[in-house]
């Protein structure tokens, strides 16, 4: 799947509430991408959190060592917004595009 | 580092001493093989060896990392030393040698993990 | 200035290299593998101490604590991965490269003006 699009699922996934990115991987499987695995998204996070989109913090876990949980900060919320507003724009183009064929 | 260590370069003669110190740790096929990536890149050093440095330091962690695991130092360079060390400062080439180390990456990878 | 030193001072690399080996088998055969690529490629964030190596081992540890398989985690291309992860980092090779040109330029103007 697109690069873009991915980093776009991680913003809005981390949107609704503070998690970690094995967690993300579970819900992007579930979603129905099933390609995409755990490195992937962990190079994503890496990514937001350098270019400080993310808050995180370590919490200690019942499996294994402590999880790092993300949550979105005002520049991540933002970054999302302009996402979806891209996204839209880019669907409707599409849209009419096939539509233009029919 | 202070302006008279930079003015002479005594600080990267410090740290030459220091991976040289380094290098008697290792293996001999290893030191042979630390010589000869030295002489390969020291022509390209002439007025950038600070820049050098790190090169020089990350191929010595590469040595040390691998003869510690006990891998033959032909495996881990391959044949072509030359090659080896264009690629390493970015010279013409690169990019495929870079290329090559992709694939020694996943075939390593894919062949001791046996599958 | 040693890798080593850099990252983390000799103590702690030798902490991180504890916690690879408390790693599956696996696990740890594939982060040797990838150490020594990212020494080839000299990514500069790996003296800037920003933690890239005890990262991946942080996510082998979780990964492992969950009982999948390394590749699971990685994905099959690791090399992709390696990149995707270094994907925004100056090389070694980039800073000398940029070196070099700097002082062929230096040198190609003090040609000039003393030819003027």
């Amino acid at each position: 799947m697109l690069k873009g699009v991915l980093e776009g699922c991680v913003l809005e996934i981390v949107s609704r509430e503070e998690t970690y990115g094995y967690e993300i991987t579970r819900r992007l499987n579930a979603l129905g991408f099933t390609d995409v695995v755990d490195g992937t998204v962990y190079t994503i996070l890496i990514r937001l959190e350098k270019n400080k989109l993310v808050e995180t913090a370590k919490k200690p876990s019942d499996m294994g060592p402590p999880r790092k949980f993300f949550a979105l900060n005002d520049a991540g919320r933002e970054e999302l917004r302009k996402f979806w507003e891209k996204w839209e724009f880019v669907s409707s183009k599409m849209n009419e595009l096939k539509e233009e064929n029919q | 580092m202070n302006l008279w260590e930079r003015m002479t370069g005594s600080d990267m003669t410090r740290q030459m001493r220091d991976f040289e110190s380094r290098a008697q740790k290792l293996p001999t096929d290893y030191q042979a093989a630390w010589e000869t990536i030295k002489a390969n890149l020291w022509p390209h050093s002439d007025f950038t060896g600070r820049n050098l440095m790190p090169i020089l330091d990350g191929v010595l962690s590469l040595l040390e990392e691998t003869a510690a695991d006990g891998q033959s130092v032909q495996e881990v360079l391959g044949g072509d030393i030359k090659g080896f060390c264009s690629a390493l400062v970015g010279a013409e080439g690169a990019k495929s040698y870079r290329d090559k180390w992709r694939e020694q990456l996943n075939q390593n990878i894919a062949r001791k993990l046996g599958k | 200035m040693s890798i080593r030193d850099l990252i983390e001072g000799k103590k702690k690399w030798r902490a991180h290299m504890a916690r690879v080996k408390a790693l599956p088998r696996d696990y740890q055969l594939v982060y040797k593998e990838i150490q020594k690529y990212l020494f080839k490629v000299g990514p500069v964030e790996l003296t800037e101490g920003t933690g890239l190596l005890d990262g991946i081992v942080e996510l082998f540890e979780e990964g492992a604590a969950m009982g999948k398989g390394v590749l699971e985690v990685t994905g099959s291309d690791v090399a992709a991965f390696c990149d995707d992860l270094i994907k925004d980092s100056r090389t070694y090779a980039d800073v000398y490269q940029e070196s070099v040109n700097r002082e062929v330029a230096n040198a190609m103007n003090k040609v000039a003006k003393k030819t003027k």
